[in-house]
């Protein structure tokens, strides 16, 4: 054989590579190029993000890979991770619901109500900071935040409760141990729903088509005339942001627009975290992607369309003592109005729903 | 044996007498410093009061965003707990000192809840000289005292008269007036009848009482171009130098601005209505400069403040700028820092 | 030739006599006084349109033509204003001689001839006009709807940097020119509806914001 091999120089590359093929993806499990798994092109990986976003920070210590991401989206949709087996993550962001729910506020195990709405988990991995509050840095901190919270998941403890329940699902024992080094932990819980989510990009909306794919017909007339009002009058475009290359649709900042301050014991937001006085009744900037599958609105659920959200900000927000100096009434014509809303109509990903790839039933 | 007072020994009491005497009120024309006294001066309370500054109004069917300015700083004033002694209001109140404007402006500033005490601007005062402004607030210049404290409330936007000779209108003056880069300007003072008011008003103060004065203008010289400046600032600083605790709160500049000369320290206070660059030369180096606005936000670069009045009679200056982390100026570093030691903030790069 | 110069001295001795020690009775405010700038003796000074009151000395060849805008053609004028008129004829006088005296450094024109002096002081008029007409428009609240002047901001234009454009704009997320924030303040700040970037008040108003930061040096994208 040998003689063969030294004689026939092609079958002699052919054994190298092979060789160096099979030690290659047996030494570096997670450099393999992975098969495309969903529809968007998000699930692909490593990934080139749709049109009108920007890729997602990777942290060191979380590198993507298929394994871990079919993994979080398994916990992402198991109702074991409450206490009573009843509330996943999909439950009150549910991809049939653009990733959010129709529910003002979230309601968790036994019918509990927390005080805020669910934000949408699409395109979650652009902003700086998660929840309304910013309170978590990042996805995985987000992450454990339900899980352990008593209206919500309600789980005691992740250590723990968390940690020992899923170490008795053989099928977890096995995949966390073929993802991570250290097998089931909280940190990896969170690291492998973290890596699920970065997946759940969603752009590629008749507005980037029209705006960054330059396709004319892209929007109709009158979303065309909301753009303007959204970048000029309405005052829009300074905080939900869109640049030239891409279009986040926040600013990754804090404002109070009054919302909820005219109630008896108001939430009072980022305050809650800074301890700053100027941070009083100051919530995130939500992106308006898919924002018009995601209703109700703001951060507590009270406005229950883009009608009455664009209302909300022609009259100026709720005054209030720390109403943020960058609103103000702004006087807009009807059809300046309506001409907004269809405007954010085509800030919808096509079939969102498919995003992430294949759920399994709720 | 009692001696008889001679006469010889009672013209040399006398003389000694006349002469202390006279030496006295010459250093009191004069103004030689006395050294500062570190220690708390026993009749010191230490209390608080508020400003609000600088409102610039118009009639509100023009303007709304000035209006919803100095209201925010009442709501804010308001909201305190506990309240401060008294409110000053640091002039400006009006825009043009037209009588709608400072009508609104007086209607709001009754929203206040403690006491108040007004000064007036330029901008109050160069459509009618003041007049209606009397009318709705009293006396321009006046003192008063409390727990220990002695204050006095200047109108230190007294300019020569530049409009009789070619007849300007009243409106025509005011808006002279009101343009802050106006070449044609002329500097503030507080002129010779109000120096004397002051220095017979001082007079009854005794020496070691702290002063807190209240002046529109700076009182010093710090920007001519746009009357960040007070022409007789040395005749001024010179009738209050034997006082060894003088606090300047003075409004114009509509920035944080602190300085200090001599026994004299000076605090500018914020406006409602807009924040002013720092001035291309003048600036004093004991200011730490607050950072340039975003013209997206009215209120940004814009606030209110606080002054605590401390034992020893100095003060800790609070600028409760809107949307930022206050700003503090206290006493115990402004009162002891090397002036040499600060960096030249053109150097720094000043914050415009 | 002496006699000349003699002659037009003492010409300009009466001139500065006569306006130096006129008593006050109408006047204008200081800094009312202007210079129409130099035209040759033979033009008359209908030509600059002028109104009030003009003043001027002429060496033979050229002359200086003074303004006094708000003031009546007769009586007098108050001390200060006629101190003005007399310090500026004499300035723009000695500079005008200077101009002709020395051998200044000629901007070549093109084809290799030397400009005219007509032609740079035509220059240095026309642009002085438009940096006037930007300073006007600069401090006029008719731009918005609130009352608000660009100065009230931006006294002197202060604060304007337009030696940092082109640059990302934070309020306006796009890298901008000035004339983008300029609208972009006037329909902000000022309440108002944006200028079209031809319209000659937007082009005043870069003017003087560009004049007023002179020596500034061009420093794109910094914030």
């Amino acid at each position: 054989m040998s003689r063969r091999i030294r004689g026939d120089p092609w079958k002699w590359l052919l054994f190298v590579l092979g060789g160096g093929f099979l030690a290659y993806i047996c030494v570096c499990p997670e450099s393999i190029p992975l098969p495309s798994t969903g529809v968007s092109a998000a699930s692909d990986y490593p990934a080139k993000s749709p049109l009108g976003l920007i890729d997602p920070d990777i942290p060191q210590d979380n590198p993507m890979s298929a394994a871990k991401i079919e993994l979080g989206k398994q916990l992402y949709f198991d109702k074991r991770l409450s206490v009573d087996n009843t509330v996943s993550c999909a439950t009150c962001h549910d991809p049939k619901m653009g990733f959010a729910e129709h529910e003002k506020v979230s309601i968790g195990v036994q019918g509990k109500k927390g005080n805020r709405n669910a934000p949408t988990s699409l395109n979650a991995a652009l902003y700086d900071l998660q929840f309304w509050d910013g309170r978590a840095p990042s996805l995985e901190e987000q992450a454990k935040g339900p899980i352990v919270n008593p209206v919500e998941m309600a789980m005691p403890s992740l250590d723990s409760h968390l940690v020992e329940k899923l170490k008795k699902v053989p099928e977890y024992q096995k995949t966390f141990g073929e993802v991570f080094k250290e097998g089931i932990t909280a940190d990896n819980v969170a690291r492998a729903i973290a890596a699920y989510e970065r997946t759940l990009l969603a752009g590629d909306s008749p507005f980037d088509r029209y705006f960054y794919g330059k396709e004319e017909n892209a929007i109709s007339p009158a979303a065309k005339r909301g753009l303007e009002v959204f970048r000029e009058k309405g005052r829009c475009m300074t905080c939900h942001e869109i640049l030239p290359s891409f279009a986040l649709f926040t600013d990754n900042k804090f404002h109070n627009a009054g919302v909820g301050m005219d109630k008896p014991n108001p939430d009072l937001g980022r305050y809650l975290v800074t301890k700053e006085e100027k941070d009083t009744g100051a919530f995130k900037t939500s992106s308006l992607r898919n924002i018009a599958i995601t209703a109700p609105y703001m951060h507590d659920g009270s406005e229950p369309t883009l009608e009455s959200v664009v209302d909300l900000y022609d009259k100026g927000g709720i005054p209030n003592r720390y109403l943020d100096g960058g609103i103000r009434p702004l006087n807009l014509a009807e059809q300046e109005k309506k001409d907004l809303v269809e405007f954010m109509k085509t800030l919808t990903s096509p079939e969102v729903e498919k995003i992430g790839g294949p759920h399994p039933p709720q | 044996m009692k001696r008889k007072f001679t006469r010889r020994e009672f013209l040399k009491v006398s003389a000694q007498g006349a002469a202390a005497a006279g030496l006295a009120s010459l250093l009191d024309g004069f103004g030689l410093p006395s050294t500062r006294s570190a220690e708390a001066s026993p009749a010191v309370q230490p209390f608080t009061f508020a400003y609000i500054s600088d409102a610039h109004l118009y009639e509100e069917k023009l303007n709304k965003r000035f209006v919803r300015s100095i209201e925010k700083a009442v709501a804010d004033v308001n909201a305190l707990n506990p309240q401060p002694d008294f409110v000053l209001f640091g002039g400006d109140l009006a825009q043009l000192g037209q009588k709608g404007e400072l009508d609104l402006g007086k209607k709001i500033l009754e929203g206040v809840r403690a006491k108040r005490y007004m000064m007036v601007g330029e901008h109050d005062w160069y459509l009618d000289m003041g007049e209606h402004w009397r009318e709705l607030f009293g006396p321009d210049t006046y003192s008063f005292d409390h727990k220990g404290v002695h204050c006095v409330v200047l109108n230190s936007v007294i300019v020569e008269d530049y409009w009789t000779a070619p007849k300007l209108t009243p409106m025509e003056r005011m808006k002279a007036m009101a343009q802050l880069d106006n070449p044609n300007g002329r500097p503030f003072t507080v002129g010779e009848a109000q120096r004397d008011w002051l220095k017979k008003d001082l007079s009854k103060v005794p020496l070691d009482t702290p002063l807190i004065v209240f002046s529109h203008s700076p009182l010093y010289k710090y920007y001519k171009n746009w009357n960040f400046w007070t022409d007789d600032a040395e005749q001024f600083q010179a009738i209050l130098a034997r006082f060894p605790r003088v606090s300047v709160i003075h409004a114009h500049t509509h920035q944080l601005l602190t300085n200090r000369i001599g026994n004299i320290e000076f605090h500018g206070v914020l406006s409602t209505a807009w924040p002013w660059p720092y001035g291309p030369k003048g600036l004093p180096r004991f200011t730490k400069q607050q950072d340039r606005a975003d013209p997206f936000d009215q209120f940004d670069g814009c606030g209110w403040g606080t002054v605590e009045v401390l034992a020893n009679g100095g003060v800790n200056k609070n600028y409760n700028l809107w949307g930022r982390k206050p700003m503090k100026v206290t006493d115990e570093w402004l009162s002891t820092v090397n002036e040499a030691s600060l960096p030249d903030p053109y150097e720094v790069g000043p914050h415009y | 030739m002496k006699i000349r110069y003699a002659s037009v001295l003492l010409l300009i001795l009466v001139a500065v006599g006569l306006v130096a020690f006129s008593l006050a009775a109408f006047g204008s405010p200081s800094g009312n006084v202007k210079s129409l700038g130099l035209i040759p003796c033979t033009e008359d000074v209908s030509s600059l349109a002028p109104g009030g009151r003009v003043f001027k000395v002429c060496d033979g060849e050229t002359k200086v033509v003074i303004q006094v805008p708000d003031s009546e053609n007769t009586g007098r004028m108050s001390k200060e204003t006629a101190q003005e008129v007399a310090d500026l004829l004499m300035q723009e006088w000695t500079k005008m001689k200077q101009m002709k005296a020395q051998d200044a450094p000629m901007v070549l024109a093109h084809k290799g001839e030397p400009h005219a002096r007509r032609e740079t002081r035509t220059w240095d008029m026309e642009l002085d006009n438009a940096v006037k007409e930007g300073y006007r428009a600069f401090h006029d609240s008719s731009l918005g709807t609130n009352g608000i002047s660009c100065d009230m901001c931006h006294p002197d234009a202060m604060d304007n940097h337009p030696q940092t454009y082109p640059k990302f704009q934070t309020q306006l997320k796009k890298v901008a020119l000035l004339r983008d924030m300029i609208n972009w303040c006037i329909e902000n700040p000022l309440e108002g509806k944006k200028l079209a970037d031809d319209d000659p008040k937007m082009k005043a108003l870069e003017t003087y914001i560009l004049w007023a930061n002179k020596g500034e040096a061009l420093l794109p994208g910094k914030h």
